[in-house]
């Protein structure tokens, strides 16, 4: 590919100062002054409120306790609707609703005053049941707003008249629940003033958009704050909403002085999105020749007290409801619905890893049906070059879901689950799921991204780009790709990202649309600038034209004769000058948009997401049928990436995305009754550790996307999708028991084993 | 008032009684490299090195580590600015993501290898299994121990 940063398993730019504990997240950062805040929570989950401040605001060290009525601004925030409140008035609409926010010397009087405020709460009855929630007479989360948030209809052919003509059928419920991100850095944040601009630090995927926010909430210009991004703790789509930067910025703003908070682990649960709960029913039609040929699906999902992402969520979740699979008749409805639970937004995968828990395990229902082996049925199906998405999207390019399939089928060859079989009381099994998932905002909605590139005095290249680095690496492959118009490794770049100051916006490290849409914008800056500098070289060379000037590791020269060179170096020194008077640096800014359509309001057709991501897992479970304990035996993940742009950090990637799948499918839970979280620490909310994860195979598999940068495409959530289908289709294939709502827990595993028993019997 | 050996240097501090080890490193110490995850001793992001074992700073009160002898994550760097092995590993091996455990996973691998020169990757994975990491999915960090090991002998 002869390629020399692109393709490189370059070492992670941040890591030294990570491993060093030099890195710092907000909570790290101390300021001399500051003082300390505190947030006051709903305690009950619908309720008209009264707030009485006057006794806890007379506590010796409170600065000031801010509510409703403090706001500056307008009292609302959200990523798409702007219903939250930054300090609930009259009503909360869930548990953890904020009411109050206490500043004060120190972090123990904050709490004390939190402890001292008095909030009358007037109880109103709550709707925690999509279902029930959906009903003319339930009770109404937004007044005066049908709970019925969002619908979203596909329609292709006539699934109806299909099913008549199908030799196998397969109708079936599935449940998921709300899960949590659990990234390790609890929210933390501090504010302070300079001059008259407020300048917030917090951790975030999208800080050019905080900025937006706090400037409406506060009623000051958008120039007037400033936001600056420290290390992220990770984030996985849990740092998408506001949770702390109003209230941090209005009270440095009012106070003059810096203001801290940090939540504690339990807090952090209730601050932040959860994953959309989703009900899907699912009816799925084929011919006895293995071709599937209808879909009738639904999906409800539980938005909670809040909009957050639930349009873009809901709508993804029913695009990518048939699975990567050509079915030519399909009829889904996707919905939305509010709720007094928890509210819920974005979660890596985003609609789309609730999805596949439905239709891949209805292709292993049809596929036994058919007396057919699972692979077999899913490649007669799966999209490939020339295919239609169910909303008329043609797959020109890029498609390798047979080779994502044949690895993972290729890695298992040959293991016959009855040979494994270890002893009586446990079995084996193998399964297996593939899936697909659009990357970018979707639907025609403006999806942009700007860099900068700019010749530094020094010669080097100094990036700007506003691109946020959760851990995903973005930092390494963004200097990686405006590396590789140079011809250089990134010694060469110096890289600015972490000020909203200094950089444009390049859109949220959501959506896996990073790589894709960010690297695009900042190739094409770094190109654009590499040409400026060539025809600069020209004249500084004394050359006719540009023409046969090449660049690599900092040197432009002739290739015809490569004597005639000018290093960067010297190149910056000429055309900056070394005078008192500096020129201004020349700097290249480019734009990159995604291209998507809107879809057809009646019938959903339309291009929603490019470009498209495929992936397979392959799972080998062992179930102790005394226990209905699960353990992974083996593992097999394959992710097509388009290209990868740093190998390493795509198999970080696929190690995280499928140790999360895991957790979704057999551990995670938030014990949410009533609205109330019940598991709220890392004591009762189990994410997997060292001893749980198996070693994981990874194939990375490439077929470039033209339109990607050198044929990127990201993959941060597409590594998750085909987890949790895989690990349940090998509990199927171990014991012979369907499990129909996550997580599959070693309770409901024996349960299922009973049933059949009993059926056996019957 | 008590003593504490904290990365080699002696300090005399003066701490309430209500005071976890995790905030006189923080906020008294400045050792922000020790981090707070849960406050409840599940997520292991506050490890540090106590007498040679790994211990969570957070479920520690300071009043009890009277005469202790303390590594933090800043106390593995070399004056010369050389790496302890774990962490060069961690680097090579593509173990770090967000960074927010990496403090508290490199401390506990140092003590697994302090203990024993070759574990077995199911000894890695017990030896780490008290400090949760949502990012890497644990596969590289058991790669780097291993690869921490190697460097180690290396150095001998």
């Amino acid at each position: 590919m002869g390629y020399k940063s692109v393709g490189k398993r370059v070492f992670r730019v941040d890591a030294r100062s990570k491993v060093t504990g030099k890195t710092l997240y907000p909570q790290d950062i101390y300021m001399e002054g500051m003082l300390y805040g505190k947030t006051l929570r709903s305690t009950v989950p619908h309720a008209y409120i009264k707030v009485d401040i006057s006794k806890a605001e007379k506590i010796d060290g409170v600065a000031k306790i801010f509510t409703a009525k403090d706001i500056t601004g307008e009292n609302h925030h959200g990523v798409l609707l702007k219903d939250h409140e930054a300090f609930c008035e009259k009503k909360v609409r869930r548990i953890g609703d904020p009411i109050a926010f206490v500043v004060a010397e120190s972090q123990e009087i904050a709490e004390k005053a939190v402890d001292k405020i008095e909030v009358t709460y007037e109880e109103i009855e709550g709707v925690f049941d999509p279902i029930e929630a959906m009903k003319e007479d339930s009770p109404k989360v937004h007044e005066g707003q049908s709970n019925l948030m969002y619908e979203y209809n596909l329609k292709k052919g006539n699934a109806e008249d299909a099913f008549k003509e199908c030799d196998v059928i397969a109708e079936n419920e599935y449940r998921v629940g709300m899960v949590d991100h659990a990234f390790l850095q609890p929210e933390a944040g501090i504010a302070y003033m300079e001059g008259d601009k407020v300048v917030v630090c917090v951790s975030s995927q999208y800080p050019h958009f905080d900025k937006l926010e706090i400037a409406e909430a506060l009623g000051i210009e958008e120039s007037k704050v400033k936001c600056l991004n420290p290390a992220i703790g990770g984030a996985f789509g849990g740092r998408e909403d506001i949770t702390l930067q109003i209230h941090l910025a209005l009270a440095a703003r009012t106070l003059g002085k810096p203001v801290k908070a940090i939540y504690s682990r339990k807090e952090s649960f209730l601050a932040h999105a959860k994953r959309h709960a989703v009900i899907m029913r699912c009816k799925t039609g084929a011919t006895k020749d293995g071709k599937l040929k209808a879909l009738k699906a639904e999906f409800i999902g539980d938005t909670g007290a809040y909009a957050s992402w639930a349009i873009n969520v809901m709508r993804k979740c029913g695009i990518h409801g048939t699975g990567p699979y050509e079915i030519p008749n399909v009829e889904i409805k996707s919905c939305a619905v509010y709720t007094n639970n928890p509210f819920a937004g974005a979660m890596r995968g985003f609609g789309a890893t609730q999805a596949p828990v439905s239709y891949e395990q209805q292709m292993d229902v049809l596929a036994e049906k058919l007396g057919m082996d699972p692979i077999e049925f899913r490649m007669k199906n799966i999209f490939r070059i020339g295919s239609h998405t169910a909303t008329g999207q043609e797959l020109y390019e890029s498609v390798p879901l047979d080779r994502c399939l044949e690895a993972v089928e290729g890695y298992f060859k040959g293991r016959s689950s009855d040979i494994c079989k270890a002893d009586d009381t446990k079995k084996r099994g193998i399964g297996y799921a593939a899936s697909f998932y659009g990357t970018g905002y979707g639907n025609g909605f403006p999806d942009i991204s700007v860099g900068e590139a700019e010749l530094s005095r020094e010669g080097n290249i100094n990036i700007y780009l506003a691109a946020a680095d959760c851990g995903q690496g973005s930092d390494t492959i963004m200097q990686q790709i405006a590396a590789e118009p140079f011809k250089s490794d990134i010694d060469i770049i110096n890289y600015f990202s972490r000020n909203t100051d200094m950089t444009k916006d390049s859109g949220t490290a959501a959506a896996s649309r990073q790589t894709y849409n960010t690297g695009n914008a900042v190739r094409i800056a770094a190109e654009k600038l590499k040409n400026t500098l060539l025809e600069k070289a020209k004249e500084q060379l004394g050359l006719n034209t540009a023409l046969g000037l090449d660049i690599s590791d900092g040197e432009i020269f002739l290739k015809t004769k490569k004597e005639i060179r000018i290093s960067l170096k010297e190149l910056a020194e000429k055309m900056y000058g070394a005078g008192e008077i500096e020129a201004e640096l020349v700097r290249e800014e480019a734009t990159f948009i995604a291209q998507t359509t809107e879809m057809d309001q009646e019938n959903g057709q339309g291009c929603p997401y490019w470009p498209y991501t495929f992936g397979a897992g392959g799972i080998e479970v062992e179930i102790d049928t005394a226990t209905g304990k699960l353990e992974i035996i083996d593992a097999a993940s394959a992710q097509d990436v388009g290209r990868a742009i740093n190998p390493e950090l795509v198999e970080g990637q696929m190690d995280g995305g499928f140790a999360m799948g895991y957790g979704y499918a057999v551990f995670e839970d938030l014990g949410i009754q009533n609205g109330r979280i019940k598991n709220d620490r890392f004591s009762g909310y189990l994410i997997p550790t060292a001893k749980d994860t198996p070693n994981l195979k990874k194939f990375i598999i490439e077929d470039p996307e033209s339109t990607g940068p050198y044929g990127a495409k990201g993959i941060g959530e597409p590594v998750l999708t085909y987890v949790a289908p895989a690990i349940l289709n090998a509990i199927y294939a171990a014991v012979g028991v369907r499990i129909y709502e996550l997580p599959a827990t070693p309770e409901k595993i024996l349960k299922g084993l009973k049933e059949k028993k009993k059926k056996q019997s019957v | 008032m008590i003593k504490l050996n904290v990365n080699g240097k002696d300090y005399e501090l003066e701490v309430d009684g209500t005071k976890r080890l995790l905030d006189v490193l923080r906020d008294d110490l400045g050792l922000t490299g020790t981090k707070e995850g849960c406050g409840e001793g599940e997520c292991g992001a506050c490890t540090v090195i106590m007498d040679g074992a790994i211990v969570d700073s957070c479920l520690l009160l300071a009043s009890r580590c009277e005469g202790r002898k303390i590594i933090t994550i800043e106390g593995l760097e070399r004056e010369d600015g050389k790496l302890d092995p774990v962490q060069q590993a961690f680097i090579e091996k593509g173990a770090v993501q967000c960074g927010f455990c990496i403090p508290g996973m490199v401390l506990a691998s140092k003590v697994i290898l302090d203990k024993n020169e070759n574990p077995t990757d199911d000894e890695i994975k017990v030896g780490l299994s008290g400090n949760l990491c949502r990012c890497t999915g644990y596969n590289k960090m058991v790669e780097a121990v291993k690869r921490a090991a190697e460097i180690r002998k290396e150095e001998k």
